[in-house]
């Protein structure tokens, strides 16, 4: 199955290659048989990746301990669970499983428009085969998944030789959310190949319009959808799993994912200003260049050890062959643009300060300042070492510092952005629609103040948190009531009508929604609370309203790994309230240990307590817990803003909703009549 | 919206969405001990990238020889700038949680200002810029009466598109 696996690699590395080649002649000469053939050579490069992927699935299963890549990462007892995690665990995987989900894409995007958009399709394909090629040569002679293990044998020649049994898989990696937070991620970053390929192939083609804008939007939002979903995911992961008390730790690995992430947020705000007024076309190719340019220096930040972090691969020259990817990417992105500029030629006007397209600009303002300085702290520590000969650590702190006060300048725009009309917002509107919200986010200032909360950032986050909840509240209430007074619907029907008849929206405000429960949850982090202490049974720990009485230990042989934990039994208002159970296993296989934190989450609060070891002076157990405010609605927010996207895919119920009482449009006899058909639509995206 | 109506759902939400989450956080007003505080200004040094007083990863020997240091360091009464003296010392500028403010560090400091500064300038130019635009077709032409049917039929299609979710 190791040569049927390297075989099919290597038919679809020479597939690509004739689907790009080809596809290049195709555009040349415009020869239909070409066409046809370099898009079946594409769907081909799919298929073979597609077998060669399951190959190296299939040797997992099989305990094919004579490839080098399953004797690293699995072991004969590791569940079957995680016999497919095991597949990205190591570099020469995940690598091959970026070419899986790649293709994926690119035999989705073929299949779909196969007998669509011929002028702009051939171009698309050859971006596309492009990139597969780059990721093929990686997979084929860089760094191949199936490379057997071999020694000289008597004769002088190698001898293929086989294992008894693996070195397993990394225990931090022994957890539920590894199997489904790399997929995701590496989804969002592979998905955002797609708008860059039409993007590119758009400006090569000197495609009339803003067809490629339509065209790439909902596999822009699949792509984003994706990469939030796999950062939240990986920030839940890191918080059960790694046992610090905490979700984000500004990471190398996880700036990484959040860089494109915020640039893709960007551009999807932006891409509005060109549907509606064809405006920043030129800055619009180059969000999306800079998206899937920041997905490919994320990949190399990962893997070529430029960075230290806990979450790369081992350090190695692959690092290279990513920077002059990087480079020539971005040589063809420039070149693209300086050759076709002028079929970029944007209607840019503004008639407002005061209007949707200031609020866009803001947008991408922060948005783009945060990711620049993002990516400035995660590199800062080597040009220092460059610069200086020292290496400066840039931590959280850092970040934290730089990036609460950018974030909390968003939230804002969140509440502000979606009620600003096009072209020009008066004065009354901007009563009208933010009058409410503003006092409610004042008494809600007030109230958390008098409550006692002192904590700057925390404060005026709740209070922006309710200020825009109340804007999206409004925004659903007053639709909700027009249907509800036409239909006689329950308001939550007709609130759910609403929605779905337009989906762009109304998906678009439950994404903002999502994203309220998420800065709440992060607002609570400026309370977190923690104590650490030598136990023994008997013996208990205060920490805010919960006692925790260590009642003993048990340790269990499981199939994979030796368990200990903690029988710990949590106490409230002097009533026992449950148990909860930290733990420590050991893999025997590689003589590695992992935690289980025990978490009793609520609205309010998580309780997290993790078995930190044993006191190296008393062999004491410690128990280290954690009191952590809020931390749930970081996770209620991810799966709202997962539907809210999940939503604006779907297409609207009707086109048109049709206000009661709307004056009907006239024809548009005289540019004045613009006005008023313009400012009656207001707050709509 | 009646504005009784609307001051009602507005108090709802700002209440629902404060309170319940508030007053968990009420009593629960973090008092960090001195050790705590500066332990949170460097990284534990074994490589798990790390602040100091968060690597609690199972047998980091690195962390808990350096907090035991830190809290000798702070019985003795020892200033911050003594202890960070002391960490750089023996580790390097890499002991740094956040880069110290002065020498090349302020770079790192500075950066972010300088991007939302020169982005904020940016854009009022931009704007400007784009205001400008906007304003003068309608002083050169003097009024609607001048305009093409290929103009009119532009509006139209905006207006239609615009108008249509």
């Amino acid at each position: 199955m190791d040569v049927f696996g390297s075989f099919a690699l290597l038919l679809a590395f020479l597939c690509a290659g004739y689907a790009f080649v080809g596809g290049i002649a195709a555009i040349l000469t415009r020869h239909p048989l070409l066409i046809k053939s370099a898009r079946q050579a594409g769907i081909a490069t799919c298929g073979l990746i597609f077998l060669a992927t399951g190959s190296l699935v299939y040797l997992f299963f099989s305990d094919s301990y004579w490839v080098s890549y399953v004797v690293a990462h699995s072991n004969r007892d590791l569940s079957t669970f995680y016999k497919v995690a095991a597949l990205w665990s190591g570099q020469e995987g995940s690598l091959l499983f970026w070419s899986f989900l790649l293709a994926i894409y690119v035999f989705s995007v073929l299949l779909v428009y196969r007998n669509k958009n011929g002028e702009l399709m051939p171009y698309v394909g050859v971006v596309l085969a492009g990139v597969q090629i780059f990721f093929l040569t990686l997979n084929n002679f860089v760094a191949s998944p199936f490379k057997v293990l071999a020694s000289p044998g008597a004769n002088g020649a190698l001898e293929i030789f086989t294992r008894a049994d693996g070195n397993g898989l990394n225990p931090l990696l022994q957890y539920p959310e590894m199997v489904i937070h790399p997929p995701n991620l590496y989804s969002g970053y592979t998905g955002f190949t797609i708008p860059f390929a039409f993007a590119l192939g758009a400006l090569l083609a000197r495609y009339p319009g803003e067809k490629w804008i339509h065209l790439t939007r909902k596999w822009t939002m699949i792509a984003w959808c994706f990469q939030t979903a796999g950062i939240l995911l990986g920030a839940h992961w890191a918080y059960a799993v790694l046992g610090w008390g905490g979700y984000w730790g500004w990471d190398p690995v996880e700036n990484a994912s959040l860089l494109p992430w915020l640039t893709g947020t960007a551009f999807l705000h932006s891409v509005m200003m060109q549907e509606k007024r064809g405006m920043m076309k030129v800055w619009n190719v180059w969000l999306v260049f800079s998206t899937f340019l920041l997905c490919i220096l994320g990949t190399l930040l990962t893997r070529s050890g430029v960075v230290s972090s806990v979450h790369a691969f081992a350090q190695s020259s692959i690092g290279n062959y990513f920077v002059g990817f990087l480079v020539l990417v971005l040589a063809v992105c420039f070149g693209a643009y300086v050759k076709n500029r002028d079929y970029l030629k944007s209607e840019n006007q503004l008639d407002s300060l005061v209007s949707r397209e200031s609020s866009f600009l803001f947008n991408n303002l922060i948005l783009l300042v945060s990711c620049i300085a993002v990516l400035s702290g995660t590199l800062f520590p080597v040009f220092s070492e460059w610069f200086s000969g020292s290496r400066i650590s840039v931590g959280a702190p850092f970040f934290n510092k730089v990036n609460i006060p950018i974030g909390l300048l968003l939230l804002f725009l969140t509440g502000v952005g979606p009620l600003l009309a096009w072209r020009k917002t008066s004065t009354e509107s901007l009563k009208r629609n933010f009058g409410w919200p503003l006092i409610a986010g004042l008494l809600a200032g007030i109230v958390v103040f008098a409550l006692g909360v002192r904590e700057f950032f925390s404060l005026v986050c709740l209070m922006l948190c309710v200020f825009v909840t109340t804007t999206i509240g409004m925004e659903f209430f007053r639709g909700a009531r027009v249907i509800r007074s036409r239909s006689g619907a329950s308001l939550l029907a007709s609130a759910v009508d609403l929605t779905m008849r337009n989906t762009r929206r109304y998906g678009g405000y439950i994404v903002h929604m999502g994203m309220v429960l998420i800065f709440v949850g992060l607002a609570g982090a400026a309370f977190n609370k923690d104590v650490q202490k030598d136990m023994q049974p008997g013996s208990t720990l205060q920490i805010g309203g919960y006692k925790l009485l260590l009642q003993g230990f048990e340790t269990k042989a499981e199939k994979n790994y030796t368990s200990e934990r903690m029988i710990v039994e949590v106490w409230r208002e002097n009533k026992p309230l449950m148990m909860l159970y930290p733990e420590r296993r050991f893999f025997q296989t590689n003589e590695q240990s992992g935690t289980m934190v025990a978490i009793y989450s609520t609205l309010r609060e998580d309780l997290y307590v993790v078995y930190a070891g044993q006191n190296p002076e008393t062999q004491a157990p410690v128990i280290h817990a954690f009191l952590n405010p809020l931390v749930k609605w970081i996770w209620l927010g991810g799966l709202v803003v997962v539907l809210g996207t999940l939503v604006t895919l779907l297409p609207n119920r009707r086109a048109v909703l049709v206000l009661a009482g709307a004056p009907e449009r006239t024809p548009v006899q005289q540019p004045q009549a613009l006005a008023p058909s313009v400012a009656h639509r207001e707050g709509h995206d | 919206m009646t504005k009784r109506r609307a001051a009602a759902f507005s108090l709802v939400i700002a209440l629902a969405a404060s309170s319940g989450a508030v007053l968990s956080l009420r009593a629960q007003d973090p008092q960090p001990d001195r050790a705590k505080q500066i332990g949170g200004k460097f990284m534990c040094m074994c490589g798990c990238n790390q602040v100091l007083t968060q690597c609690n990863h199972v047998g980091c020997t690195t962390s808990a020889s350096m907090l035991k240091e830190l809290d000798g360091w702070v019985a003795r009464g020892d200033s911050e700038t003594v202890i960070t003296s002391a960490f750089v010392q023996e580790f390097g500028t890499k002991v740094y949680a956040e880069p110290p403010k002065s020498g090349l560090s302020l770079v790192a400091w500075s950066l972010p200002s300088i991007y939302l500064l020169s982005g904020t300038l940016l854009v009022i130019f931009v704007i400007w810029r784009w205001r400008s635009r906007a304003l003068a077709p309608a002083t050169t032409a003097g009024g609607a009466p001048g305009i093409s049917a290929q103009d009119l039929e532009n509006a139209r299609r905006r207006v239609a598109q615009e108008t249509e979710d």
